[in-house]
């Protein structure tokens, strides 16, 4: 009954939203209208206005600034929920059921996550850093970092990954995103700029440009390193078992 | 209908078709997981619907370089809301997934029905 309710329903939206698909203007038409309005502008002058020939990342540091400013507190704030439903893990205590488990991954397969970890993490450092001139960016490379740690988890399991990587070294970490924006925003701010400038008034135009350079990379770094360890800490927090839990020793 | 150009709009449609699957998986399955990737499931559909609208044909990465004309490059804001979008659902579904994992330990269940106690909601 609740099937059939829901099927006449999802046939109703999906004729209406189908008769709006034959209403919208051709794909991939260089006319359409999401190109008259302000992309051709970012398209021609994000390179020169925002200081990365990828317009991509110019949009987001730059041109919509704000946006960016919110989703990292977006990701902070999800982390901090996890954290508040789930609780942190005790490092080198807490256990997965695959930790008790008889079955161990096998020498072949922690072989070779030891020798592709540090080459992801390598390449996620790329990713990040070039960021303003490739195709890449913060969160791409964040996620890289996360997976490349979930991928370590996997293989050598929870007591193991929480020793190299402690819950006190990614405290910090954690909030670096926020704290990195926060800080290149007041410097604009400090410079008798608007809030989130990049280009100080004041300056010579070869030390304005060298200042959004470093700033618009320290928020890349910041987001990047933060991205990954908080995807670290929320799959920390969720794959932990209390039941498992080991007892710390009293000696 | 325009059928000829919902046949050029093939992105769309799929989409479309996305957004109605998700759609059903969070209305009719009872389990809670289930309907987390319902939801994923839609927002997938709005990310290829809007990054399909800024795509130009055989256009470019909008990455300046030589020799490329901004006309030929794609648009670069959908991309970057879409940026926005795709964190902003892995915090949706971390939180979510965390809220489930509560609730399992507690009804030790993950059926929604279950979890009320009643056969049908309605």
């Amino acid at each position: 009954m609740r099937k059939a309710i829901m099927l006449l329903a999802l046939a109703g939206i999906g004729v209406m939203l189908i008769y709006a698909v034959g209403e919208m203007p051709p794909m991939g038409d260089s006319g359409n209208p999401d190109k008259t309005h302000v992309a051709p502008r970012y398209l021609e002058h994000g390179e020169e206005e925002a200081g990365a020939s990828n317009v991509v990342t110019a949009v987001i540091l730059n041109y919509r600034g704000y946006d960016t400013m919110g989703e990292v507190a977006v990701i902070f704030c999800a982390l901090c929920a996890v954290v508040a439903v789930l609780g942190r893990e005790k490092t080198g205590l807490s256990r997965t059921h695959m930790d008790v488990s008889r079955v161990k991954a096998s020498v072949v397969v922690r072989t070779t996550v030891r020798f592709l970890v540090p080459v992801i993490i390598f390449f996620a450092i790329y990713i990040i850093l070039h960021g303003e001139e490739t195709p890449g960016g913060g969160f791409q490379g964040g996620a890289i970092i996360g997976a490349s740690i979930i991928l370590f988890t996997l293989a050598f399991g929870l007591p193991e990954s929480t020793r190299k990587i402690p819950l006190k070294s990614r405290v910090p970490l954690e909030s670096f995103a926020v704290i990195a924006f926060l800080a290149a925003g007041f410097t604009g701010i400090l410079f008798g700029a608007n809030f989130l400038t990049y280009i100080m008034p004041g300056l010579s135009e070869h030390a304005a440009e060298t200042i959004r350079q470093v700033m618009m990379m320290v928020i890349e770094i910041g987001i990047g390193f933060a991205g990954g360890i908080i995807f670290t800490s929320i799959m920390f927090a969720m794959i932990r078992e209390d039941k498992y839990e080991l007892q710390p020793d009293s000696s | 209908m325009n059928f000829s150009r919902i046949a050029h709009n093939l992105n769309y449609v799929f989409s479309v078709v996305l957004f109605l699957l998700g759609l059903y998986t969070i209305a009719v399955k009872p389990n809670l997981v289930k309907k987390i990737m319902g939801l994923n499931i839609m927002e997938t559909s709005v990310f290829l619907f809007m990054v399909s609208i800024g795509m130009v044909g055989s256009g470019n990465a909008p990455v300046v370089t030589e020799g490329v004309k901004p006309a030929t490059m794609v648009n670069p804001i959908p991309q970057a809301l879409i940026l926005t979008g795709i964190v902003v659902a892995v915090s949706t579904t971390a939180v979510a997934l965390s809220l489930c994992i509560r609730i399992h330990e507690h009804y030790d269940s993950l059926n929604a029905f279950e979890i009320l106690g009643r056969d049908e909601l309605f």
